[in-house]
């Protein structure tokens, strides 16, 4: 098909504006390289094209999601069913990231739906600290009515006073479309502000969210014993079984991930080939320490041994 | 039945209180009798004392019929004593009351005057001459002691003030003299306002009554701008305020908002409102709109100034409490809240949730006071009342069940930890609460809960399980 350079030009010009309606990486290296040519590129609009992004720090994952969960849009966590808190858990450990690396110490907002909240509880503050989050930075809110929730994560995001929203809904109520959550999402995109939209219980439908991964429970890993082998039958590090359902990545992507509270990073959840099962039948269980090959230690001094000052 | 109020129609006709009902009723069949509704009459009252706040903030009750209004130092905002009072008793006989009033600097002598006298503004040097000719019951005694001094022959407050003290006292008690005293301002007489008085209020008249939300608005951020003054010269901020709104048709509205911090900024204080009244927008009826709008700061606090830096640490703390205070005005203060830890190893005591304007989370890293916590896993939602269990082969005796059946569904263990036995707090639950042993539990498909039996087996009765909560 024979085009016009007029009409290429003016197709490439189209074809640009909708990919930076959409916020697409690719459109801001387009611009950054067309900038670069004319040296036209302002001080002010340096950063325009990079939005801030929140780093798994594992590759398969960071690369699905272009970089990393963005951190100025609404982004969407689904659960299954209302039996388990995975999807809990993973937004709260997403929020423990975003603590670790944030420099200020702002509180984390969890807006709770009333049934989810009757049905599964409340947040446990002694858990979040399991969890890594500080129970004194965290506040929770249980608004009556979807419209007062809805509300609520709007003026959150407006006051910026978050380091990350959590709006809880249950199911696919019919007053929370896609005109509510689009709404929400240029919200945050203005502010600048993350909002974590946690979906229990609820069947995939369309929304404005940039990225929505299904959570679902995993097996959690062992414990491990200090020579760096697994204790068998020991509960250890969550793990949680994401599904990467909308992005703007073709690709299906699902893959286990652990949460280590203690250092705050998410790894590849590790197979099951490393567990040592502890031997049932063994004499002495446990670990066995090598005799001692030379001598036997020698024997501790006797009496009160005091520190004495150093004379000189 | 007993007759207990008339109108001036029934006046007339010669009837008189306390008359029994059948005896009027044989004077005058056509009589129309109306059962007394007390709790009527008092709203009415309180409404009429709302609809006075207009002239002083010490408004008090008197009795089931009036009303005690203490204008030290009000007078003068509207022309004097004598303009106030006419102003008052104009206003409310437009309301369709029949009103009566008296202004002297004794509240028995106002109470004297508007009963039973003429009423209008009483001078201090007057005060004796006002009161003589006025019967005894004017000076609230008890029906007995009117008639005893009735069967004396004294009958006027006249007699009473040059009769020789002692004998009265001794024949009637010192009541009868502290309120001759009272009536004449020789003694002080304390009168208890109804509402507690602001410590600060501003307020603003209008020529032109306003209905609309967005004028209201307007209109309380000029009068927190005028409030800033009298805040900034006692150093403080306010935490609570109220809006008392007034309708032309006397109708009074207050509208109070609560703030996590201490307030001086004008453009927060209307911001308070503005959620506040989003709240209470269906209950508020504008009618012909109001036309007095006043701003009263119901309890200050000491306001520490400040100052802003660069970093934003501080701008984010002004933007969270900010934030609270909308959600507290519009939702409710118990809708936002954070956790408070306490000691109790038992799960359900060891936090406590209490509203976030109470206490609102800071930016400092160094907590309080530090609180012992267990070390062992707990679950990250923990239910509101622990859920039975079915569950079946258990390890005995203090063993993890097999699989167990949970909100009609079937979960085989396959990992487990535990126990972990809390006993439960013998001096809050007493010494027979059965004791506690947590598992962590992990069934097939990668779920993890946290359930308890309550209770060992081979005693009576036998355990029981529950679910208590659930792992991330």
């Amino acid at each position: 098909m024979a085009q016009t350079p007029m009409a290429r030009e003016r197709l490439f010009a189209l074809r640009e504006q909708i990919a930076r309606l959409e916020g697409s990486p690719v459109a801001a290296a387009h611009r950054d390289a067309a900038d670069a040519e004319g040296g036209l590129k302002g001080a002010g609009l340096e950063g325009e094209g990079e939005r801030p992004r929140l780093s798994f720090q594992v590759p398969l994952l960071d690369e699905a999601l272009d970089g990393g969960l963005p951190l100025d849009g609404l982004s969407e966590l689904r659960s299954p069913s209302l039996r388990d808190a995975a999807a809990t858990g993973f937004a709260l450990a997403l929020a423990a990231l975003l603590q670790n690396g944030a420099a200020d110490r702002s509180p984390v907002l969890w807006i709770s739906d009333r049934v989810t909240a009757m049905e599964q509880g409340l947040p446990y503050a002694l858990g979040l600290k399991d969890i890594g989050l500080e129970p004194a930075l965290f506040l929770h809110a249980v608004p009556r009515r979807l419209e007062d929730a809805l509300w609520l994560a709007e003026s959150a995001i407006e006051s910026g006073a978050f380091l990350v929203s959590i709006l809880e809904v249950r199911g696919n109520p019919a007053h929370f479309g896609l005109t509510e959550s689009r709404r929400l999402s240029l919200r945050a995109k203005a502010a600048g502000r993350p909002l974590l939209l946690l979906r229990q219980a609820g069947e995939e439908e369309a929304s404005s969210a940039a990225y929505r991964l299904l959570v679902e429970p995993a097996p959690a890993t062992s414990r491990f014993l200090p020579d760096g082998s697994m204790l068998g039958g020991s509960i250890g590090n969550p793990v949680f079984r994401l599904t990467l359902e909308k992005s703007r990545n073709p690709a299906p992507l699902s893959l286990a991930l652990e949460w280590n509270p203690h250092d705050r990073q998410f790894l590849l959840a590790r197979g099951p080939d490393d567990i040592r099962l502890a031997d049932p039948f063994a004499t002495h269980p446990g670990a066995r320490l090598p005799a001692s090959s030379h001598r036997p230690d020698c024997p501790p001094a006797m009496g009160p041994v005091l520190a004495f000052d150093r004379a000189s | 039945m007993r007759l207990t109020a008339l109108d001036e129609m029934a006046e007339t006709l010669g009837l008189r209180r306390n008359q029994g009902v059948a005896e009027a009723r044989a004077m005058y069949p056509v009589l129309d009798v109306v059962e007394e509704d007390r709790d009527a009459d008092r709203r009415l009252l309180d409404g009429i004392a709302d609809w006075c706040d207009r002239y002083t903030p010490l408004v008090a009750l008197n009795g089931p019929g009036g009303l005690f209004l203490d204008i030290t130092g009000c007078a003068h905002l509207f022309g004097g004593e004598k303009a106030l009072l006419a102003d008052l008793l104009s206003r409310l006989f437009q309301m369709g009351l029949d009103v009566r009033g008296a202004i002297s600097s004794a509240p028995g002598l106002s109470f004297a005057a508007s009963r039973f006298g003429e009423g209008g503004v009483i001078a201090d040097e007057d005060m004796e001459r006002v009161l003589a000719p006025l019967p005894v019951a004017s000076l609230r005694l008890e029906e007995n002691t009117i008639a005893a001094l009735r069967k004396l022959g004294m009958k006027q407050v006249g007699d009473l003030i040059h009769a020789p003290r002692a004998p009265l006292t001794r024949r009637f008690g010192a009541q009868l003299l502290l309120r001759l005293d009272q009536a004449l301002g020789r003694d002080e007489e304390p009168v208890s306002p109804r509402r507690p008085v602001a410590s600060l209020s501003a307020e603003r008249r209008l020529a032109e009554p306003v209905q609309s939300q967005e004028d209201i608005l307007v209109l309380t951020g000029q009068i927190a701008l005028s409030l800033k003054a009298g805040l900034e010269e006692r150093g403080a901020g306010g935490r609570v305020f109220e809006l008392v709104l007034f309708r032309v048709d006397g109708r009074v509205f207050r509208i109070s908002a609560g703030a996590s911090q201490p307030l001086r900024d004008a453009r927060r204080i209307a911001a308070l409102f503005n959620e506040r009244l989003q709240a209470v927008h269906d209950d508020l009826d504008a009618g012909y709109g109001f036309e007095i709008l006043r701003l009263n700061v119901v309890r200050h606090e000491a306001f520490e100034a400040a100052q802003e830096d660069f970093d934003g640490e501080r701008q984010n703390q002004v933007s969270l409490a900010g934030f609270v205070d909308r959600v507290s005005a519009r939702l409710g203060a118990d809708c936002l809240q954070g956790f408070h830890l306490r000691e109790s190893h038992v799960p359900e005591r060891a936090v406590t949730a209490a509203p976030a304007i109470h206490a609102l989370p800071s930016g400092k890293t160094s907590p309080a006071r530090d609180v012992f916590l267990s070390r062992s896993a707990r679950p990250l939602r923990l239910f509101a009342r622990p859920e039975p269990v079915e569950a079946s082969l258990a390890e005995v005796p203090d063993g993890p069940p097999e699989s167990f059946r949970w909100r009609r569904m079937l979960h085989r263990v396959s990992r487990s930890q535990g126990p972990e036995r809390l006993a439960m707090e013998w001096w809050i639950d007493g010494a027979d609460a059965r004791a506690r042993d947590y598992f962590r539990i992990e069934d097939a498909s990668g779920h993890r809960f946290w359930i308890y039996r309550e209770g060992f087996y081979g005693q009576m009765p036998p355990p029981r399980w529950f679910m208590h909560g659930v792992f991330a």
